[in-house]
């Protein structure tokens, strides 16, 4: 910016400075322009429809209309229901599955691709692209992965066992979850790895060159130098992933319907049940609430644990 | 300004000569079903001039039926849709179909006489108004490989299994087709064929599922069937946790010897031995495995989405009605892709009589065993359907004990 | 030095194995779509697609309306991620460079947003949009661009990376350009946005990316096979009837595809831009 410019008078404004008030008024004006088009959305779309649920979950109301004030009662019978204690349980268990050994995954996957040169961009490729595509793209390839008759996966068991295998871990109780989180990580993970490169990035090479220097070994490089560094990273890595698996549903819904006998539903499967098939709006926004109460309270002890833990 | 007039007046005029009304028409028919159903829309529309069908098929399942629900609260219904009959003791009381009278269906010369009793007291409410117009009637069958079957020995003079008559019978059957090395039964292990063949078989015990308070009666016939079929997967006859196409491709490919499913499976059948890809085949009713016979059975029906925010008109009405008169009788067509068509017309006219393998399992018509009559029951996501779903599809798969299913599907139920 | 190219060597080969198995999944359903619907079931399997067949790519693309799934896929997207840049940009700007009173309110505000998930808000969501805002704007309803486009417009995480970014842009640029009689608007296209191409191409992709593969609004609003996208349709392609597995597999393959090819061919980008949201502290 060419400083002589500055001080000749603009010719579209003919008064150099405005009056202080004048100024004031103008900037509010743009700030309201600059704001409005998307606020006005947010509130449509976000405050509006969440004030209604809030206002739904105490009321009686089918899943299009308003109903009848009835107070507690859908919280009330929700902390009766075998149900959402049910769901309530199956969503902690998905989150401890797949939370940590989310982070963990795409972090062992960093590690593995910053070290490389020519295959570097083939390999995060690799781990990356199951993160392109649509939810409904990925359990269709799984379902065919595993089938029970023709999957892949029991074709090579069988070969390598010498016998006929034909297991189908989506109908058993004991390993259908764990099915699903594994799925979940492949999925995602490519997501959590990105984050992980950008944070080795950031990383000073000094510290790694001092280190050698002093001759270290390569886990007391990891945990004494890209450990602690990678904090930061590694915390919202976390956060990001527990808001995310509390929402656990779309794979759930697509894979298992909840099943075998309801091991796999989750708390949003009942609140799309309770709306969208029993029509009970009102019902479905309590669930909808509780399940919003959790998310937030977990956050918020996550935070705490994660300050904590960079100290 | 002129010509701009000029065009309005001429469309204006255009329109008058064809005053054309365009139904908007939802169905859930994938598969042969659909090729076929699209066919008989094609016909319908070059056939009228006044009408045109604009026809949306969406995707079969609980989802169908919500968004039948969600868009009749908002006012965007379609014009007519097609309804599961087994649905309606549920849908109903939700005000979301919309009654027809006498005198509607007289006025494209319809008559309830003319369908199938049983299909069409399925579509009468309670309060003795008619909700729907069956089209078809859908059950399960025994699909059989008559190479397999004559080898062992195991076919009649008719060429129809000979081993149909008992459970006992049924499994010895099947034995001397594990002996001679083939799958005796392809069995897909999902919710819908495990809810068919219980269900056929709590039927067949005389039983009736749901007792007047919606409670289940039927404790003892459940468990026998639930039982039977477990039975079968543990002996080896069956194909334990088999998805619904991995069943069908068993059956196809000659590894097992029988399939039980749908009639819609038909056309899969007929195209592929038109293509000289299928051994000799042959489907039949399901076998009486206890004391009468007794078939699951379904039915397709035509029904008016009905909405307080904005009710079908009477021109959008007149035209709905000319269309299921049409499809009623031109619903020998629709009979290519298996089913039993419910107006009786023409399953009485001869063509339909020659008409294979429909004429051999025609006779389980008599024996059609619809769902029970509850708001708890229903194709496509209902409480039963979910019940079956989380508890009894288990328990035939062996990855729950069949008394364990039982107390828990009761309980669910129950407490409904 | 030799004892650690050596276990450089396995690290290699180690990470080439997991990359393998990450990918295989892929691999195979490629591999299935390319098979004759009899050669999917084959044991011992086939490893590769012998023979060569298209057929199931045919059918789909022939036998459902795909190609316009893919128009309205486009539209969509493309629609949605222009809205997204433009007004979270404004929005950004807004509150990262003037003052106004009720900013940090706006702004709290806006955090809120990541903590309710979105699928509990579908009820009243689809009333609103369905009903009460088509009876008075008939262009917002079901079966409509901007009844699917609109609610996937509020995107707080763009306006807080943005935000971030343009925190960190000198003053004294803005400064001199207001002296010159700029208003808000020249400045920001005119300064701000120049200086943040990189940063808005990388938003825009991963946006892009996002709303093509966004599922369940787009499923709930539209009931007309003509105005269904890419990940909605193919759900209607699937049908419980027969043997299928290489029509599904083609039908999986043609879904994903096109976002595949764009981040092969902006992989740059698309790394930088996931980076760059995730630049923002929890």
């Amino acid at each position: 910016m060419s400083t002589t410019h500055k001080t000749l008078p603009s010719p579209k404004s003919p008064v150099p400075s405005k009056p202080w008030r004048g100024r004031k008024l103008k900037m509010w004006r743009d700030a309201f322009l600059l704001i409005a088009p998307f606020f006005l959305l947010y509130f449509l779309f976000f405050l509006f429809p969440t004030i209604r649920a809030i206002q739904l979950s105490f009321t009686d109301a089918p899943l299009v209309g308003q109903g009848n004030f009835i107070g507690l009662e859908n919280y009330q019978k929700l902390l009766n229901s075998k149900d959402f204690w049910r769901a309530l349980r199956n969503t902690g268990y998905f989150v401890l599955l797949t939370v940590v050994p989310n982070t963990a995954v795409g972090l062992i996957f960093a590690l593995m691709v910053v070290r490389l040169n020519r295959l570097r961009s083939i390999v995060l490729s690799a781990f990356f692209l199951p993160n392109m595509l649509t939810v409904s793209v990925v359990t269709l390839i799984w379902q065919w992965i595993l089938d029970s008759r023709f999957g892949i996966v029991n074709e090579i068991a069988s070969m390598i066992s010498g016998q006929e295998i034909h297991y189908s871990i989506f109908r058993d109780p004991n390993w259908a979850m764990v099915a699903i989180a594994f799925i979940t990580i492949w999925w995602t993970v490519g997501f959590n790895m990105l984050l992980f490169i950008a944070g080795l990035q950031g990383i000073s090479k000094e510290y790694y060159e001092a280190a050698q220097i002093d001759g270290a070994t390569g886990s007391q490089i990891f945990w004494r130098i890209t450990w602690p560094l990678l904090w930061p990273v590694t915390s919202l890595v976390l956060t990001l992933q527990l808001i995310a698996q509390f929402k656990i549903f779309d794979q759930i819904w697509l894979l298992t319907r909840g099943g075998p006998f309801k091991r796999t539903m989750p708390m949003l499967q009942l609140v799309y049940q309770e709306a969208f098939q029993e029509f009970k709006g009102g019902y479905a926004s309590a669930i909808a609430m509780v399940l919003f109460l959790i998310i937030l309270i977990a956050s918020l002890v996550q935070y705490r644990l994660l300050r904590t833990g960079s100290r | 300004m002129f010509r701009k007039l000029s065009i309005a007046l001429a469309l204006i005029l255009i329109s008058a000569v064809y005053a054309q009304t365009t139904v908007t028409w939802w169905d859930f028919l994938g598969g042969g079903d659909g090729i076929r159903m699209k066919k008989l829309i094609d016909d319908f529309n070059a056939s009228h001039d006044d009408i045109k069908i604009d026809g949306t098929t969406l995707e079969w399942g609980p989802s169908y039926y919500t968004k039948v629900q969600t868009s009749a609260a908002v006012g965007e219904q379609p014009d007519i849709m097609t309804y599961h009959l087994s649905r309606y003791t549920l849908a109903i009381p939700t005000g979301v179909l919309r009654p027809f009278s006498e005198e509607e269906l007289a006025s494209v010369g319809l008559s309830t006489s003319d369908y199938n009793a049983a299909a069409m007291q399925a579509a009468t409410g309670s309060d003795g108004q008619i909700y729907g117009v069956p089209l078809d009637i859908h059950a399960i069958v025994l699909y059989y490989n008559k190479e397999i079957l004559g080898a062992a020995g195991l076919l009649d003079d008719n060429g129809h299994p000979n081993f149909t008559s008992s459970l006992e019978d049924f499994n010895a059957g099947m034995e001397k087709i594990k002996a001679a090395g083939s799958i005796p039964l392809a069995y897909p292990g999902d919710n819908g064929t495990t809810w068919r063949v219980a269900y056929s078989m709590i039927g067949q015990q005389g039983a009736q599922l749901l007792d007047e308070n919606n409670k289940v009666a039927a404790i003892e016939e459940l468990t026998n069937a639930v039982s039977a079929i477990r039975g079968w997967m543990d002996n080896g006859l069956g194909t334990p946790n088999t998805e619904y196409p991995a069943a069908i491709a068993l059956f196809t490919s000659g590894e097992a010897s029988m399939m039980l499913n749908g009639v819609w499976e038909v056309p899969t059948m007929v195209d592929l031995a038109a293509k000289g890809e299928l051994f000799d085949w042959g489907a039949v009713e399901i076998p009486t495995w206890y004391a009468e016979p007794a078939t699951w059975a379904d039915s397709h029906a035509f029904a008016i989405p009905n909405s307080s925010a904005k009710p079908i008109s009477d021109e959008k009405l007149a035209a709905v009605l000319e269309v299921i008169a049409w499809m009623s009788k031109n619903s020998l067509f629709w009979a290519t892709a298996g089913h039993i068509p419910a107006y009786s017309p023409v399953t009485d006219s001869d063509d339909y009589k020659a008409m294979e393998p429909n004429a051999t399992y025609a006779v389980l018509g008599e024996h059609a065993f619809f769902d029970p009559k509850s708001n708890l029951a229903g194709a496509a996501g209902s409480p039963l359907y979910d019940a079956v779903a989380q508890y009894l599809m288990p328990a035939v798969n062996g990855q729950l004990s069949v008394d364990e299913a039982i107390e828990m599907f009761v309980e669910d139920i129950d407490s409904q | 030095m030799k004892r650690f190219s050596l276990s450089s060597l396995v690290g290699t080969v180690f990470t080439l194995i997991m990359a393998g198995i990450w990918i295989f999944p892929i691999y195979w359903a490629v591999v299935t779509s390319l098979k004759n619907e009899e050669d999917v079931l084959t044991t011992p399997p086939e490893w590769l697609p012998r023979p060569l067949s298209f057929q199931a790519y045919s059918f789909v693309i022939l036998k459902s309306p795909i190609l316009r799934w893919y128009l309205n896929s486009a539209i969509v997207s493309l629609g949605t991620t222009f809205l997204v840049i433009l007004l979270c940009m404004m929005c950004a700007y807004a509150l990262s460079q003037l003052d106004f009173p009720g900013k940090n309110f706006l702004y709290w505000l806006l955090l809120a947003g990541f903590m309710i998930p979105g699928q509990a808000l579908i009820v009243p969501l689809y009333q609103l949009v369905a009903s009460q805002l088509k009876s008075v704007f008939p262009f917002i309803g079901s079966n409509t661009y901007l009844g699917m486009i609109l609610p996937q417009v509020i995107s707080v995480i763009v306006i807080i990376v943005y935000k971030q970014f343009f925190d960190a842009v000198p003053r004294e640029l803005r400064d001199s350009a207001a002296i010159d009689g700029a208003g808000s608007f020249r400045i920001l296209f005119n300064i701000y946005l120049p200086i943040n191409w990189g940063i808005t191409w990388a938003l825009a992709i991963v946006t892009f990316i996002g709303v093509w593969n966004s599922f369940f609004w787009p499923f709930l609003i539209t009931t007309k096979t003509d105005m269904m996208t890419i990940p909605v349709g193919i759900t209607q392609t699937q049908d419980a009837f027969g043997v299928r597995y290489a029509r599904t597999m083609a039908t999986a393959i043609l879904a994903g595809l096109p976002v595949v090819a764009f981040y092969l061919i902006f992989q740059r980008r698309v790394t930088e831009g996931i980076m760059m949201t995730a630049g923002l502290k929890g």
